[in-house]
């Protein structure tokens, strides 16, 4: 049996149904791929818990009941204070997972992280996109020279494996990828025309039901899907930069912008696109015809068209969730652990 | 598959769970079970009246939110662990957040979610309570695991993925000897919309995870030890019913009897026939089994209903539906005097329902209950 030592930084929502995943699914994942996954740290913005033997099953769902920025309040092996460097020295975990939120003007604390983490000699395992976006090569460089993997399937349709999709299709000329992207908007979209709700009510619909953020702004004005555009173009060897990426905002629709449309049949997506024969991406409202495949996908759902030169594929999926998003990135951890010379 | 023979369920109504007393004292009755070698799960209803409260919520009343915040937040800090304070915050928070978005209109989604932070409260403290008393304990997410169709106020359990659920967590369960505490009344949609399963909803979640766990064991805990013959407000003397099948007390929820929820025998009838205990922490009085032995048949309950444009008085319980037990009613009638105007029997159905003339018919209720209950042999 192998063993793997675990290190989560961010215990929010995916961060929490990564740990709880983990402790219901772990022994069957034991029994099945001979693997022993521990985690030996979690870390939030307050706080840690380092306890290198490894937490039990009891202990990580416990400490999934602690309040928000609550880990120091976990009696046992809890602290005040986050110092990555002590999970490190005293825990020696084998891989990193990195679930703090994503900042695009510096892409930290993500970014140190996951270098420190690498120079220790630490796989890692992202769902933060803001670190690859802006230093996708330093990073993956990082890693490649140490021969230590970095995963971040969850960065995109994090609810899918989409991403692992799209890199095993090795042998294709990716020409396009464009769909939607992003579940919040799109989930406001949803209620706007079933609903016929405006788009200031839609939203608070979207943050009464936890789909939204107090702060919409990322998915509101198209940075969210511009990331992820960025990480499919890296993933496709075609890098775009997201400065570069055409973005307009969802919030300008209107209700009757919305009813314009289906009166000419047609429905309202916030549609991202990156043209990679062009080498231009954007982030665009667009009329599409109500018999459309984008015009069926509803709800938090996301889809995405691959085009290549020898074919076009369909991907339909849960975009995000927390649950959803926590088993991809766990799909990662295992991978890691299953090829990992950790 | 693990040994799963000392699992149990145990619903504890909210008409209980008043302050913090009220929390720690349920949890010192869990205990019991826990010293005994059984491993129940918790299955926890609202506060008293915080439901309602939450309702008004949902229409946009800013008084109720605070009652609901006081209410919990002070059985919070009496508990006293920083840790469940905040955390009880955290959730009260979000409750705001969702009620100060809702001044839309009515929305049934919405109004789901609202009175679900009832349920999810109680749960927090029952997990604290629990662990205060000694027990180790922890929090299951009915809404993770409750899967429901989409009819928002009065859903329906889909028990072929909540038994997914149920089985994927039974283990861990087992694993980690802890308590497993889960909220009553609450569930989800498969796309993850929050749902609630109507008035007794939490007896029904209660049941369904017994049947769909096959587990021998359901103890519905409420403030009185049992379902009585008659109500008491009524009839002084009415007595605890010791034993009922499952068509006697189906029977009596259908003619409005308080404290049984027919939809709560439906995941009994269809995959397991565990037996309901209904009653108090001090004596859970009653016993309802899908099959009731022979010297068991009889009449149970008696009750009105004056809502009717006929007032009548209906008799419940199996066997009294046959001939020499309708000839001993109609003889109580017959030399009382009584004024009839139907009388209703089916051979297949467990009741007997006299249709009486407005303004008679508690007096005929009085008379059978004693006729019939009191003056046995
Ligand atoms: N939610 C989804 O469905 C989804 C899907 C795909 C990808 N993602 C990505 O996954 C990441 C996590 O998402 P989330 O929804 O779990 O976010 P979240 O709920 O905001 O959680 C973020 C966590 O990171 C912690 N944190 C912040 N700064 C930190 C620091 N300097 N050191 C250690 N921890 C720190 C926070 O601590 P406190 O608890 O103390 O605030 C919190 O626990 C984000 O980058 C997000 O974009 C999310």
């Amino acid at each position: 049996m192998k063993s793997i030592n675990v290190a989560v930084v961010g215990f929010g929502n995916v961060g929490r149904a990564f740990v709880k995943t983990l402790a219901l699914k772990r022994k069957t994942l034991s029994e099945k791929y001979g693997i022993n996954i521990n985690v030996v740290a979690i870390a939030d913005s307050k706080g840690m818990v380092i306890k290198p033997s490894g937490l039990d099953d009891y202990e990580m769902l416990k400490l999934c009941e602690v309040p928000k920025s609550g880990i120091h309040m976990f009696g046992s092996y809890a602290k005040q204070g986050v110092d990555i460097a002590e999970i490190y020295d005293k825990a020696a975990p084998n891989i990193h997972v990195e679930l703090t939120p994503a900042n695009y003007a510096t892409g930290e604390p993500g970014y140190t992280n996951i270098v420190f983490a690498l120079k220790r000699g630490a796989h890692v395992v992202t769902a933060n996109k803001a670190p690859l976006v802006l230093y996708y090569r330093e990073i993956v460089e990082e890693a490649r020279i140490r021969r230590l993997m970095i995963k971040f399937r969850a960065t995109v349709m994090g609810g899918t494996p989409f991403l692992e999709m799209l890199s095993s299709m090795k042998s294709h000329d990716i020409e396009k990828v464009e769909g939607i992207l992003n579940a919040t908007t799109n989930y406001i979209l949803t209620e706007m025309h079933e609903n016929l709700l405006d788009f200031e009510q839609a939203l608070r619909k979207a943050q009464a039901l936890g789909i939204a953020e107090a702060d919409p702004s990322l998915d509101i004005e198209g940075f969210d899907a511009a990331a992820k555009l960025v990480i499919i173009s890296y993933v496709i060897g075609k890098p775009i930069n997201i400065s570069s990426i055409y973005r307009e905002s969802v919030a300008q629709i209107s209700l009757k912008d919305v009813l314009d449309a289906v009166k000419q049949g047609h429905v309202i997506k916030y549609v991202a696109a990156l043209d990679a024969q062009k080498m231009v991406a954007s982030v665009k409202i667009e009329k599409v015809p109500r018999d459309n495949v984008f015009a069926q996908i509803n709800g938090t759902l996301n889809g995405v068209r691959i085009k290549s030169d020898a074919t076009e594929l369909f991907f339909i999926g849960r975009g995000g969730g927390r649950i959803e998003t926590a088993h991809t990135v766990l799909d990662d951890v295992i991978e890691v652990a299953l090829r990992g010379s950790a | 598959m693990s040994d799963r023979s000392n699992l149990c369920v145990i619903k504890v109504g909210g008409s209980l769970l008043k302050d913090s007393g009220s929390y720690i004292e349920a949890a010192k009755n869990v205990k019991r079970f826990v010293e005994n070698n059984q491993l129940p799960i918790i299955v926890v209803s609202a506060a008293k009246g915080i439901t309602d409260t939450l309702l008004e919520v949902a229409k946009g009343s800013v008084e109720s939110f605070n009652k609901v915040f006081d209410v919990y937040t002070e059985i919070a800090r009496e508990l006293g662990s920083q840790r469940v304070f905040k955390r009880v915050l955290d959730e009260l928070e979000i409750l705001k957040r969702i009620a100060y978005s809702v001044s839309g209109g009515y929305d049934p989604s919405l109004q789901d979610l609202i009175v679900s932070f009832g349920e999810r409260i109680s749960k927090i403290l029952m997990v604290e309570a629990l662990e205060v008393v000694g027990v180790r304990a922890l929090e299951l997410n009915a809404r993770e695991l409750i899967v429901t169709n989409d009819v928002h106020g009065d859903a329906t359990i889909d028990y072929i993925a909540t038994a997914n659920h149920l089985e994927k967590i039974v283990n861990s369960i087992v694993s980690t000897a802890a308590v497993p505490v889960i909220e009553g009344f609450i569930g989800a949609t498969e796309d993850g919309r929050t749902t609630t399963l109507g008035r007794g909803g939490s007896d029904y979640t209660a049941t369904s995870i017994a049947a769909l766990l096959k587990l021998n064991d359901v103890y519905l805990v409420t403030e009185v030890d049992g379902i009585l013959t008659a109500d008491p407000s009524i009839i002084s003397t009415a007595r605890i019913v010791k034993v009922m099948s499952y068509a006697e007390a189906m029977e009596a929820a259908m003619h409005g009897a308080k404290r049984i929820n027919p939809k709560a025998f439906e995941p009994l009838e269809k995959f397991y026939s565990s037996t309901v205990y209904i009653g108090s922490w001090r004596l859970f009085g009653t016993k309802i089994l899908q099959v009731i032995p022979g010297e068991c048949k009889g009449p149970k309950v008696i009750m009105h209903k004056t809502s009717h444009e006929m007032p009548y008085i209906a008799i419940i319980g199996e066997g009294v539906a046959n001939v020499s037990f309708i000839k001993k009613v109609v003889d109580i009638i017959y030399e009382s005097g009584v004024e009839v105007m139907g009388l209703q029997t089916y051979y297949y159905r467990p009741s007997i329902i006299i249709h009486v003339k407005r303004g008679s018919e508690i007096s005929t209720l009085k008379l059978l209950h004693r006729k019939i209950f009191e003056e046995v042999e």
